[in-house]
């Protein structure tokens, strides 16, 4: 673990250096977000995600939205403060924030109140603004600056934000009978900021509940799943790990459906270093700041096949899920499906068509079109 | 961390003694140049006093430094936590004798739960904290740098009237000379007394006006000096301004870098130490079902390889990259360079008596 490796592992992150360039990147992703919404309401009306899990999604989607205001107000001022912070994103297969910067926001959110006391009000920062301005006649970017800060910490107090770890909530579906029995079907949804990939991900678990009392009132089990959910979502574990370990850990819960939702990486010929196909089709396409970018968007699906009783002990019993992978590359993925999809608007679309890349062909594609339409592409 | 809680209070209380030294200097410096407007010659800023701040600041800086460093007894933690997550706890050890299934899933269960989230969470608050504390100290600096800079500027013009007028002064002196010695080689040539009373009143007052020119002199040469001397010990201000300034920057630059890197790399580490651990057994529990016993392991075993690869594969992904990566090493070691250059006394003894001796 020399320094070496400590550098090795940063080589991807980039500083936003000037505030034009850090605005732009932001107006890019304000744009980008709006859309996912439009697709995830798409694929909603596909019937490939339920009411529940669309309306679950696109509370996701406007954290994500609310984090990147309140980012985008954090560095406002980028270059034109002394001192000002910079924003670090991922520039190789995310395109996003580095998980750090999430982090540092959480730790600003926990002290908004701290801060907001101790600073002067919107008003008054224009007032002295606008003194400094005809009285000095010099630009006010100081004041500039601390305007900006208190936007950001306004945007944090009012809350609804995609944090690094954002802790698993319950929903209950409906009660199915098994065996006899009746299992409470819920539907346990989580996200996280991937740390390793610089990326959101979001989890949708299925699970049927043999306990006595409903999970999300039970005290003694909630607080084990939640905590153990949330130390396993880890980009690097397959999905088939990930379902295994909690079917394990956890008797009267049986997992029956795992999805991960994995929202980027983000490309962008301006901003992003990308290798591969995607590389040609955002060159050829060669399209101006607002259409220069595409959104991956990948699928992870695993799903139960059947459940079996083992022994567990000596004298007890244990019921355990096999689970169905994928007869081609299952023992790679660990899924019984992987979906990828991409955002993309018409011209690079367009380029794509004619670059006819064929590691693209099978990727679903949607087409923002005119007037910020959404097309499912054939 | 009580420790890094009174280093910080500590630092806190010296911050803020250091920011009131300062601030009395800046107003001192107005109160002279106040004092210089209304004809007054007193400078009273001592040599003495710049030096009191430089001492105060330095250690107030040492102290930060020595935070900075001290993070890394913070970050201790992290490799217990790691050293935990790659070895068996006793109990598991002890089950171990008796049956190494067991032993493995206990561990197994152990790791699913591991998460180091929290720590870097701390790591990253508390070097927010240093920050904020050195970012509070520079916006003073600067605050006080462009007051006195302004000041200075007056007084700069001031001095240029001061001296044109001492010119002007001298320049009409000059002038009076021949006119004088031509007056009195008049009067010691003159025979007739009333014209010679006449010559001699003349030449009086021409020496009364020459005396006034020669102390009106005095006073503008005084007033020179005294803005001189004033601005000096303002540049000398300012000076040091800067240089404190730029050693906050220093600080700032090197304590974001190294947390930076370092969340990076516990991340890194404990992300690939779980993955590794886990992902095999899984593969090969299901189907197979939970007849894990001797499937486990043979996994296990293979393990402890797998854990090499994954870094040895992070690396090689990385090092394609290593072109665009320029940029940050070079601020890296800029970073490192200045900081090892300002606090070379500290980082040696900060090695010297690292982890207890």
């Amino acid at each position: 673990m020399g320094p070496e490796l400590k550098e090795q592992l940063v080589t991807d992150h980039a500083e936003l250096y000037d505030t034009a360039t850090a605005r732009r990147y932001f107006a890019k992703f304000d744009r980008i977000t709006g859309h996912l919404a439009q697709v995830a309401g798409e694929i909603e009306n596909e019937n490939r995600l339920s009411r529940t899990e669309a309306r679950i999604l696109g509370r996701y989607l406007a954290g994500l939205t609310a984090s990147f205001r309140a980012l985008s107000q954090k560095y406002l001022m980028s270059d034109l403060s002394e001192g000002a912070p910079r924003l670090t994103f991922d520039r190789h297969e995310s395109g996003f924030p580095v998980a750090q910067e999430l982090m540092a926001m959480a730790v600003d959110a926990a002290q908004t109140d701290k801060h907001l006391q101790g600073m002067a009000s919107e008003a008054e920062l224009k007032d002295r603004m606008v003194r400094q301005i005809v009285r000095d006649l010099t630009p006010p970017t100081q004041l500039q600056f601390a305007l900006s800060q208190r936007l950001y910490y306004e945007a944090l107090a009012m809350g609804g934000l995609f944090l690094t770890r954002n802790d698993p909530d319950v929903q209950w579906i409906e009660d199915v009978q098994r065996d006899g029995a009746t299992r409470r079907h819920f539907l346990i949804h989580w996200a996280v900021f991937d740390t390793q990939t610089n990326l959101p991900v979001v989890y949708l678990l299925d699970v049927e509940d043999s306990g006595k009392k409903p999970l999300p009132k039970d005290d003694r089990r909630w607080p084990l799943v939640s905590q153990g959910i949330m130390a396993q979502s880890v980009s690097g574990l397959k999905l088939l790990t990930i379902a295994t370990g909690f079917d394990k850990d956890f008797a009267a819960l049986h997992p029956k459906r795992l999805r991960r939702i994995t929202l980027g990486p983000m490309h962008s010929q301006d901003f992003t270093l990308q290798s591969g196909p995607i590389s040609e089709v955002l060159k050829a396409a060669n399209a101006p700041d607002s259409e220069d970018w595409a959104l991956v968007w990948t699928v992870e699906d695993l799903v139960s096949d059947r459940e079996k009783e083992v022994k567990s002990g000596w004298f007890s019993t244990a019921n355990r899920q096999i689970w169905k992978l994928n007869a081609l590359d299952g023992a790679d993925t660990g899924a019984t499906r992987t979906e990828q999809m991409v955002i993309l608007p018409e011209k690079v679309f367009q380029a794509m068509v004619e670059v006819k890349a064929p590691g693209l062909a099978k990727i679903r594609k949607f087409v923002v079109g005119e007037g910020g339409r959404i097309l499912p592409a054939i | 961390m009580a420790d890094f809680d009174t280093q910080i209070q500590e630092s806190q209380k010296q911050v803020a003694e250091a920011q009131v030294k300062i601030s009395a200097i800046t107003s001192r410096i107005e109160a002279a140049r106040a004092k210089l407007a209304i004809g007054e010659s007193a400078v009273d800023i001592e040599n003495a006093t710049l030096e009191d701040v430089k001492v105060h600041t330095d250690l107030m800086n040492a102290n930060i430094a020595e935070l900075i460093m001290g993070l890394d007894d913070v970050t201790a933690g992290f490799s217990a936590e790691f050293a935990e997550m790659r070895s068996k706890t006793g109990w598991e050890t002890f089950v171990g004798v008796f049956s190494t299934t067991r032993s493995e899933s206990l561990r197994q269960e152990r790791m699913r739960t591991a998460s180091v989230d929290d720590k870097l969470q701390d790591l990253i608050g508390k070097s927010d904290v240093i920050v904020r504390l050195l970012q509070g100290q520079l916006d003073l600096l600067n605050v006080q740098k462009s007051k006195v800079e302004v000041n200075l500027g007056d007084t700069l013009t001031e001095r240029e009237g001061a001296v044109s007028a001492l010119e002007a002064g001298r320049a009409e002196i000059t002038a009076m000379d021949p006119k004088i010695i031509e007056l009195e080689t008049k009067i010691s040539v003159e025979q007739d007394a009333v014209a010679r009373t006449k010559l001699e009143s003349d030449l009086a007052a021409m020496n009364a006006k020459y005396n006034a020119l020669i102390q009106d002199e005095q006073v503008q040469l005084a007033k020179s000096q005294t803005l001189e001397r004033y601005i000096e010990k303002g540049k000398t201000w300012v000076d040091s301004l800067t240089n404190q300034a730029a050693t906050q920057l220093v600080l700032i630059n090197k304590l974001q870098t190294d947390t930076k890197q370092r969340v990076v790399l516990y991340d890194a580490l404990s992300s690939s130490l779980k993955t590794a651990r886990q992902q095999d057994v899984a593969h090969r529990i299901n189907e197979i079902g939970v007849k894990t016993d001797q499937e486990a392991q043979v996994a296990m075993a293979a393990i402890g390889t797998a854990t090499n690869d994954k870094m040895a594969d992070m690396l090689e992904s990385h090092e394609a990259n290593m072109v665009y990566a320029r940029k940050v090493l070079e601020d890296k070691a800029k970073a490192d360079e200045r900081f090892a250059r300002r606090f070379a006394a500290i980082v040696e003894k900060h090695d010297k008596n690292a982890y207890g001796e």
